[in-house]
């Protein structure tokens, strides 16, 4: 008899342990709360977890549920219909856009110019280079590009291992897809053996490690553990600083405009969110973020 | 030593060449166990060791109860906590039961012939299945086209699915462990199958049937990948001190994934919260299989074989 009554307690304890959950939820769950799912660019994660985190304080009845992975990632989100927001750190490429359209019965997305992202040269802090063209790093990225040894660029390294580590990206990655554009040339392909890491951080962490790599990721995760160099337009012209300023007047020659694609069918909450991004609170985080805001938005000391 | 001695009967023979190499023999099989032993152990306290060492600065009750802040960077980790809690708990009341029942069924009822052993060896290969392949199923099947979205519900069906052969493997394991003696000595005093299972077979494997269900417990806390396609988030924002601030239809933040992107994406967190995070998660599983030891011993203590 005692053994009846332990099995039966224990298997109602088991089920009901977690079963209880279920029914409290169901009839208790807070109806009010309104869930955004924000998902895409791995470059604006950090930001828009940023701006989640803000705008719970503003808006304290939306939850905003951010998930990174790739602007690729956010895109088909939104050629789904799995997300609320998608983000991208690079325009809907046509064909994106056409089945995107097609997924909502033909009407478009809507696209949200949120900021902008400096993409840094990246290098560790005891390689001597300060500056490099986008020629030079094309020759040191591109398929068939000459520059494999930091002494072809005429830099004699300290550590004395001369071969470039190439640090890039994975192919669905925004920043992938816009430093092949700018940098590679759209027809060439990447050079064979570079590391393609699945984050930004990861890119900087490789250089931050390793005396003799190179990489390129957002401005905004630069950390006091690599080096930013300077990026002249053309060999011989003077290299530029990544900065709000050279971003926004142009000069710096690898910056990128970052985006929200919103599918028309989705709750007014996200474009009362993005409202409020590209409002001055949210801009004021992406400068504290270290991105680059929109013109109306830079302050007006910027470098 | 002398205890030793007067145990020992008084040899009666001089020691020989044989009995001296099987003393020689006896000693090298003892050493290389110690060291074996000794390769498990040691790595794994310097493993703990160094996690509580680097992360234990951080660790406190507020650490544990409230959200991330500041870019994940400050704050603690409450959202990420309860969302472990809620997968592994509503994983576990979908895998437990139907794992035991198949498992009763498979040892008690099914009759030995090919289609039962397909089914057997099917069970003992799916739990051989790697989880990312588990995760990409559940996407599919769950997410996709069972409409659920990315949820805890999704995410819980995946870790279960994942889970139950393990849980019908140990299962089997303990009611095959119950001596047929016992069945049959029910069986005549004209007891039905049911009857037998219900208070003979349960009762006598309860102990192993539990160790097996709550050791699943450390799988599904730690795994990332399937949760990472099917229901956890990057970040998000939760009512402190609420055990139900999330519903089964809602993403979730996870220990093993926020572990994972702290580490990966987010720049200039401070040095020692990955490995707070990591503490927490094995101090979860850790204290899980405490308790599942004690409940065994417990159970045991009344086992009446």
């Amino acid at each position: 008899m005692k053994h009846i009554l332990t099995t039966a307690l224990l298997a109602a304890s088991l089920v009901l342990s977690g079963c209880g959950k279920k029914n409290a939820d169901g009839s208790s769950k807070k109806e009010d709360t309104i869930a955004l799912q924000n998902i895409g660019s791995d470059t604006m994660v950090n930001l828009a977890q940023a701006w989640a985190e803000a705008y719970h304080n503003v808006e304290p009845k939306v939850s905003v549920e951010v998930s990174g992975g790739g602007s690729g990632i956010g895109v088909a989100a939104l050629i789904n219909g799995t997300c609320d927001i998608a983000n991208s750190s690079r325009k809907l490429e046509k064909e994106e856009e056409e089945k995107a359209t097609a997924k909502y019965g033909g009407k478009h997305p809507v696209e949200h110019h949120i900021g902008y992202d400096a993409l840094a040269i990246y290098v560790h802090p005891s390689n001597p280079i300060t500056e490099i063209s986008i020629e030079q790093l094309a020759e040191i990225y591109k398929e068939g590009g000459k520059f494999n040894k930091w002494s072809d660029l005429g830099i004699t390294m300290p550590s004395g291992q001369d071969e470039i580590v190439r640090a890039s990206r994975q192919n669905n990655s925004g920043t992938y897809h816009y430093f092949r554009e700018a940098v590679v040339g759209k027809k060439n392909d990447f050079k064979q053996g570079s590391r393609d890491m699945n984050g930004s951080k990861e890119v900087v962490d490789l250089v931050a490690t390793t005396p003799s790599a190179i990489g390129f990721s957002g401005i905004g995760y630069r950390t006091d553990k690599v080096k930013v160099i300077k990026v002249a337009k053309k060999t011989g012209e003077p290299g530029i600083e990544p900065s709000i300023k050279t971003t926004l007047d142009k000069t710096y020659p690898i910056a990128r405009p970052m985006f929200m694609y919103v599918p028309p069918t989705a709750k007014p909450e996200a474009e009362k969110y993005i409202a409020w991004i590209v409002s001055e609170p949210g801009q004021k985080i992406v400068i504290k973020e270290g991105y680059v805001p929109l013109d109306a938005f830079a302050p007006k000391d910027a470098k | 030593m002398t205890m030793h001695a007067q145990i020992q009967p008084a040899p009666q023979f001089g020691e020989t060449p044989f009995t001296r190499k099987k003393r020689r023999n006896e000693k090298i099989a003892q050493g290389i166990f110690a060291v074996m032993v000794a390769c498990i152990v040691i790595p794994l306290f310097l493993i703990v060791g160094y996690l509580i060492k680097e992360g234990v600065s951080l660790i406190s009750w507020e650490f544990l109860t409230t959200n991330p802040t500041g870019g994940m960077r400050k704050g603690g980790i409450w959202s990420a906590l309860l969302g472990t809690f809620w997968l592994v708990g509503t994983s576990l009341c979908i895998s437990a039961p139907i794992g035991v029942l198949a498992a009763v069924y498979l040892n008690e009822y099914a009759k030995d012939n090919w289609f039962n052993r397909v089914v057997n060896l099917a069970v003992v290969n799916l739990a051989g299945v790697p989880s990312i392949v588990h995760a990409l199923f559940g996407l599919g099947a769950f997410v996709l086209f069972a409409g659920m979205g990315r949820s805890i519900i999704a995410a819980s069906l995946t870790l279960a699915i994942m889970t139950m052969p393990v849980i019908i493997a140990s299962t089997k394991e303990a009611l095959a462990a119950v001596p047929r003696q016992f069945r049959e000595a029910c069986w005549n005093v004209g007891a039905t199958k049911w009857q037998t299972i219900w208070r003979i077979v349960l009762p006598n494997s309860i102990s192993g049937i539990l160790t097996g269900v709550i050791l699943q417990v450390s799988r599904t806390a730690g795994e990332t990948a399937p949760i990472m396609f099917t229901g956890a988030v990057f970040y998000r924002k939760i009512e402190e001190g609420n055990l139900f601030a999330y519903g089964l239809g809602d993403q979730c933040m996870a220990l093993s994934m926020h572990l994972f992107t702290v580490t990966t994406q987010v720049t200039n967190a401070p040095h020692a919260l990955p490995f707070a995070i990591a503490t927490v998660l094995l101090a979860f599983v850790l204290l899980v299989n405490l308790t599942a030891i004690l409940f065994r011993s417990w159970l045991r203590s009344r086992k009446k074989w």
